[in-house]
Order: C-alpha cells, then sequence, then structure tokens
C-alpha cells in the first residue's frame, strides 16, 4: 500500500468555454501516505488541481482534460467512486460547503456520518472526537452561520474529518484562522501518519516543517516538485514565491548547511548555524 | 492628521460585549490593532468610520468632533474595508462595485472609468473589470474592496484584515500601496493578525482585550513581553523567534534588520 504512487502523467485542465489552459502538462510523482503542499500566486492551477481530484472537476465544473491521473496501476477516475468514500475535502471558501441543512455545529459534523448510517453511538464518538481535536466543543450548539471564519474552516476541516478519511484535500484551510489557530492546526496535520494529504497554502513556513514535498504551480506549470529542502533553494530567488523565513534568515546572514544549501526549517536553521 | 479618543463606551448588551477606551491618540500614518476575535476591534473601526454610533465619549479628527467631521462628503472623508470581502461585495460587475462609491460623489463618468480603471490597476485587477465579483477567487475579492476605496481616496483609510487570503504577490502590492498612500499623507488604521507583518511595518501597535485596550507602544516592547503575548493569542514574528533561537539580542523585527547587520 505504501509503495502505491500517485502519478500525473501529462495532465492539462481547460475549463469548458475558456481559451486558456489552466494546468499544463504536469508530469508528477508522489507516494500515496505522503504530505504534499502546493505553493504558487494566486490563479497557478492549485484550486484546480485539488478540485480534479476532489472530482469536483469535471463533475460540477465541466472541463476537459488530457493526460493521465493514476494511482496505482489504476486510472483515477475508474477508481473515483470508490475514493469519494475515502477523500475529505475541505474548499477555500469554508462557508460555501456547509451542508445547509444543518442547525447546529453538532449536526453539521454528524451531517456526513448519519448519511452513511452509522450507529447512533459512533456517531456521538466521533463527532466528540473532532469537536475536541479542533476546539469546537464549545460551540456544537450554535448554527454554525454564526462561527467567525477561522471557526467556519475548523469546522469545515473537523467535517472532512469525522469519515476517517485516506485522502485529504485542503484549499488554504487556515486563511481565516488566527495565528495561534494556524499552529494548532499545523501541529495536528504533522502527526497525521497514512494520510495522503494535498494542502494548498501561503503558509510556506509551516509546509516547510510539515510536507514531504512541495509542487510549486505558476500559471498552469509545474515550476518545481520536491522535497522542501531542494523546492524553496531551487526557487530562493523567484519573486513570485514566498519562501520560508528561516531561509529568508539564513541568506541574509550567510548562514548555509554543509552542502552548500539554505535550511528551510526552523531546526535545520539550528543546526547549520551550529546552535 | 490627529484622531483623539475619550471616554469611548459602546456595548452589544445581548452579546454581553463592552467596549470601553478611556484615552487614545492615534497620529501615526499606519496605526496598527491587534487582538483575539472579539476583542472590539473591528467595533472600533465601525464607530470611527460611523458606521456605528457612540453610545458615550468623544472622537475627534484634528479636534473637530467625529459627527461633526463625517457630516459632510462622508464617503471622501473615511473608507472602510470589512474584513470578509463577502460582507461588502454587492454590485454586478466589478467596475461597479468600485464606480458604486465614486457615483455617490457625483462625478462626471469619464471620471469615474478613469478612477475605477486606475484603482483596478493598483491592485491587479486590471481585465476583470466586466467579470462577477462572486467568481472571483477570495484573494482578488479581498483586492477588489481595496479598489474601492483606492478609487475615491478618502484622508483616513480603515483596513479590517486586509492581508487575510492574500498570495505573496499580492502582499507585496498591497504593502507597497500602504507606503504610497502613507507618503501621500493619508491616515491608514489597520486590524491585523499578521504578525510578521506587523513588526516589519509599524514601529507601534494598541492591544486590544475583551474590549479594553491593554497595550499600546513599540513592537519590540510587545514581543518582549512573552507573557502578553501568550494572554492575547498571538505568536511572535518568525523571524523575532528565529533570530531569538540563535542567540540575536535583541531579535530582529524585520527581515530587513537582519540585512542591516
Amino acid at each position: 500500500m505504501a509503495s502505491r504512487q500517485i502519478a500525473l502523467k501529462n495532465l492539462s485542465v481547460q475549463y469548458l468555454g475558456f481559451e486558456d489552459w489552466v494546468l499544463k502538462e504536469i508530469t508528477v510523482f508522489a507516494p500515496v501516505g505522503a504530505k504534499i503542499g502546493l505553493v504558487g500566486p494566486s490563479k497557478g492551477g492549485r484550486s484546480t488541481l485539488l478540485n480534479l481530484f476532489a472530482g469536483i472537476i469535471p463533475k460540477i465544473i465541466p472541463a476537459k482534460i488530457k493526460g493521465k491521473v493514476t494511482l496505482g496501476d489504476n486510472d483515477y477516475r475508474d477508481l473515483a467512486p470508490e475514493l469519494r468514500k475515502t477523500t475529505g475535502v475541505v474548499l477555500q471558501d469554508s462557508a460555501s460547503q456547509l451542508s445547509g441543512l444543518a442547525d447546529s455545529v453538532y449536526d453539521e459534523l454528524a451531517f456526513a456520518l448519519v448519511n452513511r448510517g452509522l450507529d447512533p453511538l459512533t456517531i456521538q464518538d466521533r463527532v466528540a472526537a473532532v469537536a475536541s481535536q479542533f476546539d469546537l466543543e464549545d460551540y456544537l450548539e450554535q448554527a454554525p452561520t454564526a462561527l467567525s471564519g477561522g471557526q467556519m474552516q475548523r469546522l469545515a476541516i473537523a467535517s472532512a474529518l469525522a469519515l476517517n478519511p485516506q485522502f485529504l484535500l485542503l484549499d488554504d484551510p487556515t486563511s481565516q484562522m488566527d495565528p495561534v489557530g494556524r499552529q494548532h492546526f499545523f501541529s495536528w496535520l504533522k502527526q497525521q501518519k497514512d494520510q495522503t494529504v494535498f494542502i494548498a497554502s501561503g503558509e510556506v513556513d509551516d509546509l516547510a516543517e510539515v510536507c514531504d514535498q512541495i509542487w510549486v504551480l505558476e500559471a498552469g506549470r509545474l515550476a518545481a516538485s520536491g522535497t522542501p529542502q531542494a523546492v524553496f533553494n531551487q526557487l530562493k530567488d523567484d519573486p513570485l514565491v514566498a519562501k520560508p523565513t528561516s531561509l529568508e534568515l539564513a541568506k541574509r546572514l550567510k548562514i548555509k548547511r554543509p552542502d552548500g544549501s539554505y535550511p528551510v526549517t526552523a531546526s535545520e536553521l539550528k543546526e547549520a548555524a551550529g546552535k | 492628521m490627529t484622531i483623539e479618543i475619550n471616554k469611548l463606551g459602546f456595548a452589544y448588551p445581548e452579546a454581553g460585549f463592552d467596549l470601553k477606551l478611556d484615552h487614545l491618540v492615534l497620529a501615526d500614518r499606519l496605526t496598527a490593532f491587534i487582538g483575539q476575535n472579539g476583542a472590539g476591534k473591528s467595533t472600533l473601526l465601525k464607530l470611527l468610520s460611523g458606521l456605528l454610533d457612540l453610545q458615550e465619549g468623544q472622537v475627534t479628527v484634528d479636534g473637530e468632533d467625529l459627527g461633526q467631521y463625517l457630516a459632510q462628503d462622508r464617503i471622501k472623508k473615511v473608507g472602510y474595508t470589512f474584513q470578509d470581502p463577502n460582507d461588502q461585495i454587492f454590485n454586478a460587475t466589478v467596475a461597479k462595485e468600485v464606480a458604486w462609491g465614486l457615483k455617490k460623489l457625483g462625478l462626471p463618468e469619464a471620471a469615474i472609468k478613469d478612477q475605477t480603471d486606475q484603482a483596478l490597476k493598483a491592485v491587479g485587477l486590471e481585465g476583470s473589470q466586466e467579470k462577477n465579483p462572486y467568481d472571483l477567487s477570495l484573494s482578488e475579492k479581498k483586492l477588489l474592496t481595496i479598489a474601492t476605496v483606492l478609487a475615491i481616496d478618502p484622508e483616513i483609510y480603515l483596513f479590517d484584515e486586509p492581508m487575510m487570503s492574500l498570495d505573496y504577490p499580492s502582499r507585496q502590492r498591497v504593502t507597497r500601496i500602504f507606503k504610497q498612500l502613507e507618503a501621500r499623507g493619508r491616515q491608514l488604521i489597520v486590524i491585523t493578525h499578521d504578525m510578521d507583518w506587523l513588526a516589519s511595518q509599524c514601529e507601534r501597535v494598541n492591544v486590544m482585550n475583551h474590549g479594553r485596550l491593554i497595550f499600546s507602544g513599540a513592537v519590540s516592547d510587545l514581543f518582549a513581553q512573552p507573557d502578553l503575548v501568550e494572554k492575547i493569542g498571538v505568536l511572535p514574528p518568525r523571524v523575532y523567534s528565529l533570530s531569538q533561537m540563535l542567540g540575536i539580542d535583541p531579535p530582529f523585527l524585520s527581515l530587513e534588520q537582519a540585512e542591516d547587520r
């Protein structure tokens, strides 16, 4: 299982009615179980890629797709109905993904579980677990629409996790969280094992600490892919991509690692500085 | 300009919230407010913009009562952008959203078009004039709300979390716009959760907590008090924590400080 790969081969996507291709001949691989950070400017193709994996493209948003996405030996599209059951999605605008049918945060968290026909005790346990994980215990009786932006994002993440998904697709999940909320989220994400995670985010410091791979999308093309170390060093002078503060600070203080590269995480910086 | 707040009081009794500010003078070109959700920052900005009416106390702008100051041509005096752009945008196209305030000012069509185009260009949304704002990404919606105030160019700009959801190039762009506004003598009051941005752009900061001002002073003095920083639910700027880890004293507040070393 762990050796299976997710592979994109010459993948191109064009929305129906539009001239430009939003993804252009992307070829890249990642092992199942990896955490992949999607980086790059707005409109670079990150959300398109996540929407494609989620099945929103082409099912809800029609688009022309060229090339292939495979999971192990199978075409992704053949597996789609099965995969959807084990995929959790958090959209960029998390308020837009509420069921709209739940009167309370509790009911929203339980929504997908009830739809799956799980027994009431299991539902209760799972809701309690994810509510505690994402600090929503005090809000269970509140209407979801009364939550702040950051609380709404925590609710969207907790709802996606209630089903114990194998795949997590997260589109800028912390954009409206306060700094402490963001730190909690990334600490949680770092501890997750065996789940394949695709996360689009501008929080490059956190991505460098948490992700196994970084894929950089600029204007629909894959500008770089690899470990955070390799990618951020490769793009250290790219004005379109934010770099981790460890790298920016090391550059200014002329601190390098023994192999000549710059550190991209706090622990790498500490080690490179001999502290 | 000098904004002076005296014995300000405002309450939402049904929510158990009250805001009280004894005395605060805002005279910097760029003033920042930080604090957790529900601390009263947005309420204060709404009071300064005239969206909410004071219940107690007085606010003056260069000695003139705020109500008097705003009585004529209010939108030329104070511009306000909401934290959530979806709360603000209501027109059918991007251009109409920006032009709305200019029309209220009664400008001629040609000037409206010109100022709309310039404001959209400033935020990088040129070419999106005819798009429906609801088709924009969150980052672009945020930029659109900034363009709506830029087009009018009021004396005082109030921004509620202007950097939220912006991608890296847009953050750089908005930071440049702020510097230009400051250089042109405009006054900016900004709410932010982004301590890296705060520390790199502002000398001083005001901290709100449960409806009270609990700190007003130099950014470096705030981060030198770890207990206070923890109490208000923020994290020190990353460059501050990293330089502290490297034993640099005092720690850097911005990457520029590291450059000058």
